[in-house]
């Protein structure tokens, strides 16, 4: 599913959705549906409600109380993306089910795992549970209060946020923290402005030529999305260098079959790719459409979103 | 037979006996992954992969719990190690067939180290060693992984667990600072090894006086020695944040104004400067006559343009920015005024 995300998300912002069929459209939302884990009659699967990523343990006629026949927190999340990009109205959409999964993935100091029976938890599944309870527009499945705790303890002494306390501060998690809280309604309230000023000197000090993910570490095609994400939302994009930021993720495209690379004569791959667009979109280059920065789809396919609610 | 290394996982597993032509097997009939309605992302799965998962959908279904189930699963993790349910119906056969976990955590230890950077395998130890009650070998196993790849946030990940639940920051045979102080002096500019410092100093002793004096100390030496190095100044601005205000200090703002008058061209540098005297007009702001505080928010305005214009031109707009931000707390003066391009 992540692939199929990858694919149909990057298709939209190159404004290139209709070069897939109706028809195409249409199995591709079937194919998602059959990867939901919906509530069975007695309810006794309410913890494994969600979608999975692929049919690989699926087979005819299966209880949706197998054991290990468990959802997917980030598959729950790019299932309802390429939904909404497909078009779907979401009404298939187990609601009662992917809150109850969501509840039962919950830590007591707010993080969340990723699947039952056994995962690492960390700030990437918080942002799975904001985005997949900002787009069924239902938050039964957060406790807000710990989850914002749990961010919050996971500031660093450097100002950026890492995936759990006391852990490095890192890009990746730090947009996941920011746009949670953003989604949550309370990213003006939970971040004191010293804080805030802090993070956003960590965030544009992450900027090379293209960008990096921490302190003296390379630079990386994703980390335009990452980083410029954070600081869309936080309001601060505009002070990037545009021009470097270009150079460099045109440098790591790849001149033989197309697609962006994470770094310069690397070979490309799909999430370099898609994130490699995504950053010139933030940019607002190249006539790419616009991104929702929090939820990672185009600014189209949130509008439709808007228009389901 | 033990599945003690996954070298041996595979040497079993040559690619001419496939599972369905395996006659141990014979009573078991292997599961299609289901990809009737899959137009998009048709995975090419190779006839090796396709086999050992057709019979891990079999035995999931089935529930089997035996010796071959788990070879089984040595063959599928080889084959694809980042299936979270092939791991977890793995640690099923492990408690119920009561394998041998120090095996395991050999095995797991060279997965590792073959995979690295993959969550399910850190995972998998980490459940290992919780099973195990038993950390004994995870600093030296940590310790091993970041010689190759110094910041591997899984095993800076992993070694903060440890170090946490079974309390190892300092015995006979080990003390974290040290090995921290070895990272540093290895590679000053190891952004993972400063947080480990930070971790450890927050979790022991705590930055008292006494230590927060001779951090600041200790961190000004690897500052002199690669001034531009953004690991070192975030970790003296985050242990000062809070506790205590840099331009109290009785040497942080003379140093600083050497290095500066000694042509030191480091961004970090002047941002620090401009930190610092940000800090000291937020509190003479009221107080002190405006002569002193007009030289501040001068030397303020100046460090914002040579960082504007000259020492961080990636970062221009962002230092025109904080020029904005200073006028709007404390008025503007000759080197501190509205102009130049807006942002």
């Amino acid at each position: 599913l992540s692939l199929a995300f990858f694919a149909l998300s990057g298709l939209d912002v190159l404004n290139a959705l209709d070069s897939l069929s109706q028809i195409l459209k249409e199995d591709t939302i079937q194919w998602i549906y059959k990867l939901q884990i919906s509530l069975n009659n007695d309810g006794s699967n309410a913890k494994q409600c969600g979608f999975r990523g692929s049919t690989d343990i699926f087979f005819d006629n299966m209880d949706p109380a197998s054991p290990f026949y468990n959802s997917h927190i980030a598959m729950t999340y790019v299932a309802l993306n390429c939904l909404l990009i497909l078009g779907d109205d979401l009404s298939r959409v187990d609601k009662d089910g992917l809150t109850s999964g969501l509840r039962a993935l919950q830590l007591d100091n707010g993080c969340f795992a990723a699947t039952l029976n056994g995962s690492e938890d960390d700030m990437r599944f918080v942002y799975c549970a904001c985005c997949i309870s900002t787009m069924i527009n239902d938050w039964r499945g957060i406790d807000k209060n710990k989850a914002v705790d749990f961010i919050l303890s996971s500031i660093g002494y450097d100002g950026g946020i890492s995936q759990g306390p006391e852990l490095e501060s890192h890009a990746g998690s730090t947009f996941c923290a920011i746009a949670s809280l953003y989604l949550m309604g309370c990213l003006d309230t939970c971040l004191a402005d010293k804080q805030s000023e802090i993070l956003k000197r960590w965030l544009v000090n992450r900027q090379i030529d293209g960008f990096q993910g921490r302190p003296n570490k390379l630079q990386d095609t994703c980390y335009s999305f990452w980083v410029g994400a954070t600081l869309k939302i936080l309001g601060l994009y505009d002070c990037i260098d545009f021009e470097r930021q270009r150079q460099y993720l045109l440098s790591t495209q790849s001149q033989l079959t197309g697609g962006f690379a994470k770094w310069t004569d690397t070979f490309p791959d799909p999430l370099h790719s898609y994130f490699g667009i995504c950053g010139l979109s933030l940019a607002r280059e190249f006539d790419l459409l616009e991104i929702h920065p929090a939820l990672n789809i185009t600014m189209r396919a949130y509008d439709h979103l808007q228009r389901l609610s | 037979m033990t599945s003690s290394n996954i070298d041996e996982c595979k040497s079993d597993y040559p690619a001419s006996i496939l599972y369905r032509h395996n006659s141990k097997w014979a009573d078991v009939t292997p599961i299609e992954q289901d990809d009737s309605l899959t137009s998009v992302v048709r995975i090419a799965y190779s006839e090796k992969f396709k086999d050992v998962f057709d019979y891990f959908r079999a035995v999931i279904k089935s529930q089997e719990i035996s010796e071959r189930a788990f070879k089984l699963t040595s063959d599928a993790v080889a084959t694809c190690p980042a299936n979270y349910t092939v791991w977890q119906y793995r640690r099923k056969l492990l408690k119920d067939l009561k394998k041998n976990l120090f095996d395991e955590l050999e095995m797991i230890g060279n997965f590792i180290i073959e995979e690295p950077k993959n969550y399910q395998v850190w995972y998998h130890r980490r459940v290992l060693v919780e099973w195990l009650q038993d950390a004994t070998q995870e600093l030296s196993f940590t310790a091993e992984v970041l010689q190759d790849d110094p910041k591997n946030f899984h095993a800076w990940q992993h070694r903060q667990w440890c170090l946490n639940v079974f309390s190892l920051w300092n015995n006979k045979d080990h003390n974290e600072l040290a090995f921290v102080t070895d990272q540093i002096k290895e590679d000053v500019r190891n952004n993972s090894a400063w947080n480990q410092r930070y971790y450890v100093i927050n979790n022991t002793t705590g930055f008292s006086d006494e230590i927060l004096d001779n951090e600041i100390r200790y961190t000004w030496h690897w500052i002199t020695k690669a001034p531009n190095n953004e690991s070192s100044w975030n970790y003296l601005r985050g242990i000062l944040n809070g506790r205590r205000k840099a331009y109290l200090h009785p040497n942080l703002k003379s140093d600083c104004l050497y290095l500066v008058s000694q042509e030191v061209r480091s961004s970090h540098l002047l941002a620090f400067l401009l930190d610092l005297f940000e800090e000291e007009l937020d509190d003479v702001n009221n107080d002190i006559g405006n002569d002193y505080k007009l030289q501040l928010l001068a030397k303020a305005g100046e460090f914002c343009n040579d960082l504007s214009d000259e020492v961080d031109p990636v970062r221009r707009k962002y230092w025109k920015y904080m020029q904005r931000q200073l006028i709007n707390k404390f008025g503007q003066c000759d080197s501190l005024k509205i102009n130049g391009d807006p942002v």
